[in-house]
């Protein structure tokens, strides 16, 4: 064997691996109709991510991790960020690896992972094609509709940092994850602008989400 | 939070892409020169900025973006629409210069296209070279040598913007406007080159010759005059009045076949053997005239454009 041979052999040992560890933690959310929408096991207890516009317009009865399917219920959800966050029935389901995305840099290698045209688990892999912010109006509690959309409904327009990608996305990637090289979730894949062109919500953002929605554990006190 | 979990082929390779785009990002400028959003230019020295001619809109009040996210004014320092390439230059020295790759680009190289077409940092794509192709007519009246295509996505904006290899050495000037709106990349010897000729004269200087012409078969018969195989050569159809062409003796009816030795069958290679270096020298064209092989000295004129 060549230098060459062993090292794309190796490449593709490596990528193997990263992309086993992803799909661990990869859930489908059925939608009952076109097979739905990613999800990523973010937390202990069975708590799942994806984004709020794949679930906006049903209200996902069960998710599907390996060959499990498992009843789900919905904890909460951000329009304007376009999150929710569901707990499985299972509190032992694999946690993904969450990256640190405070010093993501422009030509990382990235993978997105998820069900574009309803194939399971498929991967795509690319780079941060560059990292910017996202207007988004926070809607009032009750509003129905994708939080990304402009209207002249109420609501407080808000920045929200965004990761870009050249890795082809799909319907069906949506709520999936975005990993680095070492298969660190670095964000939720969320949405394809101008047909090449990927966008994901960075894992800080959804951690402050999820850390906002989750029930806190409750603290004894002393008085 | 994730650790590391120690080196994989796939982790360099991501830390290798970073810095591909660090170190080259730093010479990608954002060129803001059209009433459309702004496109993308490559550092060519300390106050000259490489990028797209179709870009350039307009002469005046032109800004160039630093990294930095500083702008500076800049002015047309030249122009050569036929290889869509354009020369800016700085009103001060500001700019790190970017570093050709030197040797030539291959087929399945990894390749990073970089644009910068706002003040909100660098942006990229990966891929390889898909193809390496020419000599074409880009449809703007110019001939290229060659060009490079690849597979990164090419984003609105990256028009003037480099494509680079692994290291951060420029490989290319990506544009969309040479070919009918597809995407292409300027070998960056050929862009260095002209970049060079637009530094020192302002435009590119071609051969010119002053004839219309259409590619012929070659008979059998005419071969043996030749005294060589050759399928084809160029039927003179006209020939501009005071034209180097009428000058030199050539007439309507002859057959070009070879300028200065070089076998001449089709127009692109008439075009493109009649380079800046010929100007003012007398070139000896074989024509077929009359059942005769004849040369004529010709001295080759400057094109106006």
């Amino acid at each position: 064997m060549t230098a060459s041979m062993i090292l794309s052999a190796w490449f593709t040992d490596s990528l193997d691996e990263v992309v086993r560890r992803v799909q661990r933690s990869l859930a489908v959310v059925q939608d009952g109709r076109r097979g739905g929408g990613a999800g990523v096991v973010w937390r202990p207890g069975g708590y799942i991510v994806t984004n709020y516009h794949v679930v906006a317009h049903i209200r996902p009865q069960r998710v599907v991790l390996g060959e499990r399917s498992l009843p789900v219920r919905l904890v909460a959800q951000e329009p304007a960020f376009d999150l929710a966050l569901l707990q499985a029935d299972d509190p032992n389901l694999p946690v993904a690896l969450v990256a640190d995305t405070h010093d993501l840099r422009v030509g990382q290698i990235v993978l997105a992972v998820g069900h574009p045209w309803g194939q399971r688990g498929a991967v795509s892999m690319g780079i941060i094609s560059s990292l910017g912010e996202a207007v988004t109006i926070r809607r009032p509690p009750g509003w129905r509709g994708n939080g990304w959309r402009r209207s002249l409904s109420a609501g407080q327009t808000e920045s929200v940092p965004i990761i870009r990608t050249d890795a082809a996305l799909a319907p069906g990637n949506s709520g999936g994850p975005l990993v680095n090289a070492v298969g660190g979730v670095i964000g939720i894949n969320t949405l394809i602008v101008g047909g090449d062109q990927g966008v994901a919500i960075p894992s800080q953002v959804v951690n402050a989400f999820v850390d906002q929605r989750l029930p806190r554990p409750v603290r004894e006190s002393f008085v | 939070m994730a650790k590391e979990t120690g080196e994989n082929p796939l982790t360099a390779l991501s830390e290798a892409m970073v810095a591909a785009v660090a170190s080259a990002g730093a010479a990608t400028l954002t060129v803001d020169a059209r009433r459309r959003f702004p496109a993308s230019g490559i550092a060519f020295a300390a106050d000259l900025v490489l990028t797209a001619d179709h870009v350039v809109e307009r002469e005046e009040d032109i800004a160039v973006g630093l990294p930095s996210g500083d702008q500076v004014a800049a002015s047309l320092a030249g122009r050569d629409p036929g290889s869509d390439l354009a020369l800016l230059r700085l009103e001060k020295t500001v700019a790190a210069p970017a570093k050709p790759a030197t040797g030539e680009a291959r087929v399945g190289q990894l390749v990073l296209a970089l644009g910068r077409p706002t003040s909100k940092g660098i942006q990229a794509s990966l891929g390889v070279v898909s193809a390496i192709g020419g000599p074409i007519r880009t449809g703007r009246g110019g001939l290229l040598e060659r060009y490079l295509r690849t597979d990164a996505i090419l984003y609105p904006g990256f028009s003037g913007g480099p494509l680079v290899d692994t290291s951060g050495l420029v490989v290319g000037l990506n544009t969309s406007g040479l070919a009918r709106g597809t995407a292409l990349s300027i070998p960056a010897s050929l862009a260095w080159q002209v970049a060079q000729a637009l530094a020192e004269h302002g435009h590119i200087k071609r051969g010119y010759l002053g004839v219309r012409s259409q590619p012929v078969e070659l008979s059998a018969a005419q071969q043996r005059t030749l005294g060589r195989e050759q399928a084809g050569g160029l039927l003179l159809v006209g020939v501009e009045e005071g034209s180097p062409a009428e000058g030199g003796g050539l007439l309507v009816g002859d057959i070009i076949v070879a300028i200065d030795g070089q076998p001449v069958s089709d127009p692109d290679e008439l075009v493109a053997s009649l380079t800046g270096e010929r100007i003012g020298q007398p070139t000896p064209i074989q024509v077929i005239r009359a059942g005769q092989v004849v040369t004529q000295p010709v001295r080759i004129g400057e094109r106006r454009s």
